[in-house]
């Protein structure tokens, strides 16, 4: 379609002087009919004037463009006026008017009227031509000017089609979710059918938990017109330096993948510039919460194969030791008793006490790319094993006492070296320095902005150092500050917390409030899971047992409350320890839109893990989301340990779960008390946690 | 950003009138509001860039929305388009 199929020289007028609309559209119907456009110009003017009454067709910039679709038009034409004295028609910027088109479509002509309009105002949003044909001197000067413009529009359209049709375009893809499991495969699926459809050659790298597939190389990437991320979590970024990216969820690439691909056809996708970390800039959600949940479950789903191979393990030990005969006689060896147990355990033990460092390491990696990693091992390290790792110093090793004083130091400590000997060696005043996992999120966040920090500090410095920095100052210096915070500040504070909640069990214990006290410990047992808190109710659990066993050889019967306050106490703990795996798994079968795929797959798991007293198992849970997990699993440890202690159930052995039930004392009720408190937990899980496709 | 894909349903598809219906609905707003159609980006709040969209019935059109209001443009401007766009 050409314009000059609609407008002859003869429908258009040229410095018209007008006086208002009206005279105007008089005029320019004057022009329809002395073409010859109408059968009925009185009923056309109706139609037009119906129009204009429905709001103004001057659109402003001195153009208006009144149109009709009427019976009364013949054939569809156009007609033009310049006016270049202006005049008012009601145009919805307010200036005078000097350019007017009045478009007359018969009725029933589809779209020609929209493709003339479209096509007129193309054109007319060029200022400078719109000022030509207000110039023009004759009808045909202001015909060939629009014939000229036109035709530049063609062939700029025609180019624009060639190329986009010429043209193959390469996309490549990554898709991730945080566990890896399903939603990952799943997008990857989307962008691949979508790209079909479209006649797109894509290409789609999966990075799962089975490791990554379908690697992008960099000579595809190199080529590649646009590569889509539908990521829920952290993927390397740096090899995409340089070219558009498109960031979405592994959500956009399954429902609606045609529109990724849309958008990564339109081009106008910004250019990525790597600038260090790892973290995507236009991210689809990037919320302080969901960047935090990101970064958490890098680590959470990283962590989850050592809890479940370590704790499994140790189950297995306990399992041989029971099979052995030492379920009730094990006492403190319990799942030490044989060598294939023995050997189990420390196996299983070994890997679990990789968990917080993984955990933090990951969570660094998430936030601050490869450099963080190591940066976030060590501060995880330090938060799983507190200051116990800061031996002592050997030449001038003495010994603290209870006081905190030094003794048999081969030289005086001053100043400085008196507060590092005081402050970063544990000894027996500053309590247990372990933090557990809690402590290992803090120190991979931690960890992780320690190295954005110091690869912000060191962008100033010449190329040829960029070697230096991964390799030298981001683990040298990072591990050193994330030590330094950890030995000096988290993990003393940790100690006070730990004297602190001893102090008050013992307390406890002392005035004979031993219900209280059960509920006491089950909580202080399901909050961290191996933190502080955990460590400080299971130390004064065994305290107990140790006690129990003094007063026992100094010849006090087992039957004496003392005695059995010890006995109870255990009880209370180990139910409270097993209560959240238990409980989450629980919640995994019956609420399972509340948890992910791989974490409802780890229901057996953790029924293994309840039974043999491995709280560690609701850990990756509490980890991921800890502000609606533990207050489900410290409700329902804290219940069962308060009926635990209520109905006086006694426990002699320190660890051991259902292979040491032999040993309890009042065992029906207990497993009453166990299940009770699982069940609190999954229900309040149910009621507390959020579906996981909301969060 | 924001978008939503939606459906021009009005018979005679996005002419002046439309055009200068959503132009006055999104001009109010902070937000930058576009129209991806065809592979081409145009400024929702100018009735001429509408205009030369050349949007038929029945085509289906993206709205984009960014800045501090977008949700609230978005909707607007895709209650308007669903409601077929004031014809």
């Amino acid at each position: 379609m050409r314009i000059s199929e609609f407008l002859s020289t003869t429908g258009v007028k040229l410095g018209v002087t007008l006086t208002d609309q009206n005279q105007a559209i008089d005029e320019l119907i004057a022009l329809h009919q002395s073409v010859g456009n109408l059968n009925d110009p009185a009923a056309f003017k109706a139609a037009i004037l119906a129009r204009e009454a429905k709001g103004s067709t001057a659109i402003g910039m001195g153009i208006a463009v009144p149109h009709g679709k009427s019976s009364a038009v013949k054939k569809a034409g156009l007609v033009a006026i310049t006016c270049p004295a202006g005049v008012d028609y009601h145009s919805m910027d307010g200036m005078p008017t000097n350019l007017l088109f009045m478009i007359a479509a018969p009725e029933g002509a589809a779209d020609t009227h929209l493709e003339v309009l479209s096509k007129l105002m193309t054109m007319l949003m060029d200022q400078s031509f719109c000022q030509k044909l207000v110039k023009a001197s004759t009808p045909g000067e202001f015909l060939s000017i629009i014939d000229q413009k036109e035709a530049e529009k063609d062939a700029e359209n025609e180019a624009k089609n060639n190329t986009s049709q010429r043209k193959s375009f390469k996309f490549l893809g990554v898709t991730a979710c945080p566990t890896g499991i399903a939603h990952t495969y799943m997008a990857a699926e989307g962008l691949e059918k979508a790209a079909a459809e479209s006649g797109i050659s894509i290409k789609v790298e999966t990075d799962g938990s089975g490791g990554v597939k379908n690697a992008l190389t960099s000579a595809e990437i190199a080529e590649a017109d646009c590569i889509i991320l539908a990521c829920d979590r952290n993927v390397e970024m740096a090899r995409f330096d340089g070219k558009k990216v498109l960031n979405a969820s592994t959500a956009n690439a399954i429902h609606n993948p045609q529109e990724l691909i849309q958008k990564a056809l339109n081009g106008n996708i910004p250019v990525y510039h790597h600038t260090g970390g790892n973290t995507m800039k236009e991210d689809t959600n990037t919320s302080v919460g969901h960047t935090i949940y990101k970064h958490l479950m890098s680590g959470v789903s990283h962590m989850l194969p050592f809890v479940i191979g370590g704790g499994i393990l140790v189950a297995l030990a306990f399992l041989v030791d029971t099979i052995c005969g030492y379920g009730a006689t094990g006492g403190g060896n319990f799942g030490n008793c044989t060598p294939l147990a023995s050997f189990l355990k420390n196996v299983g033990g070994t890997i679990m006490g990789l968990m917080v460092p993984v955990l933090a390491g990951y969570i660094a990696y998430s936030i601050a790319d490869r450099p963080g990693l190591a940066v976030g091992f060590a501060g995880g390290l330090l938060a799983a094993n507190g200051n116990a790792l800061v031996t002592n110093f050997s030449v001038w090793g003495g010994s603290v006492d209870d006081s905190g004083a030094w003794s048999g130091l081969s030289q005086s400590l001053g100043g400085f070296s008196k507060f590092v000997a005081n402050f970063g060696f544990a000894n027996p005043n500053s309590g247990n320095t372990v933090s557990g996992f809690l402590g290992g999120i803090a120190a991979g966040f931690l960890a992780g902005y320690v190295v954005l920090l110091l690869q912000k500090l060191c962008s100033g410095m010449p190329k040829s150092m960029d070697g230096v920095k991964p390799m030298l100052i981001y683990p040298v210096v990072g591990i050193f500050i994330v030590g330094v915070i950890m030995c000096f500040i988290l993990n003393p504070l940790i100690g006070l917390v730990n004297t602190g909640l001893s102090a008050m069990l013992t307390a406890l214990s002392t005035a004979g409030m031993l219900a209280l006290m059960g509920l006491i410990l089950g909580a202080m047992m399901a909050i961290d899971m191996g933190g502080p808190i955990n460590k400080a109710a299971y130390v004064f659990g065994t305290g107990a047992l140790a006690q129990a066993a003094a007063m026992v050889a100094k010849g006090t019967p087992n039957s004496n409350p003392a005695v059995q306050a010890c006995y109870i106490a255990m009880a209370s703990i180990m139910v409270g320890g097993m209560v959240p795996p238990l409980g989450i798994a629980l919640a995994c079968k019956f609420f399972p839109k509340k948890f992910t795929e791989a974490e409802r797959s780890t229901v057996v798991t953790n029924v293994v893990m309840a039974c043999s007293f491995i709280t560690e198992g609701a850990i990756p849970f509490a980890a991921a989301d800890p502000l609606h997990v533990i207050p489900c699993t410290l409700v329902g440890a804290g219940v069962a340990g308060f009926l635990s202690a209520l109905f006086k159930c006694t426990l002699m052995a320190p660890h051991g779960g259902i292979f040491v039930f032999a040993t309890v004392g009042n065992p029906l009720m207990y497993i009453v008390s166990w299940l009770i408190g699982s069940a609190v937990t999954c229900f309040m899980l149910g009621m507390i946690k959020k579906d996981v496709d909301k969060m | 950003m924001v978008s939503k894909t939606v459906k021009v349903t009005n018979e005679q598809g996005m002419h002046m009138r439309p055009a200068s219906v959503m132009s006055q609905t999104v001009t109010p707003f902070t937000s930058s509001v576009k129209v991806i159609f065809n592979g081409n980006t145009y400024d929702a709040k100018s009735v001429m860039m509408l205009m030369s969209a050349c949007i038929k019935c029945g085509a289906e059109i993206e709205i984009q929305c960014d800045g501090p209001d977008e949700n609230d443009a978005l909707k607007a401007a895709v209650d308007l388009v669903e409601s077929g766009l004031g014809d």
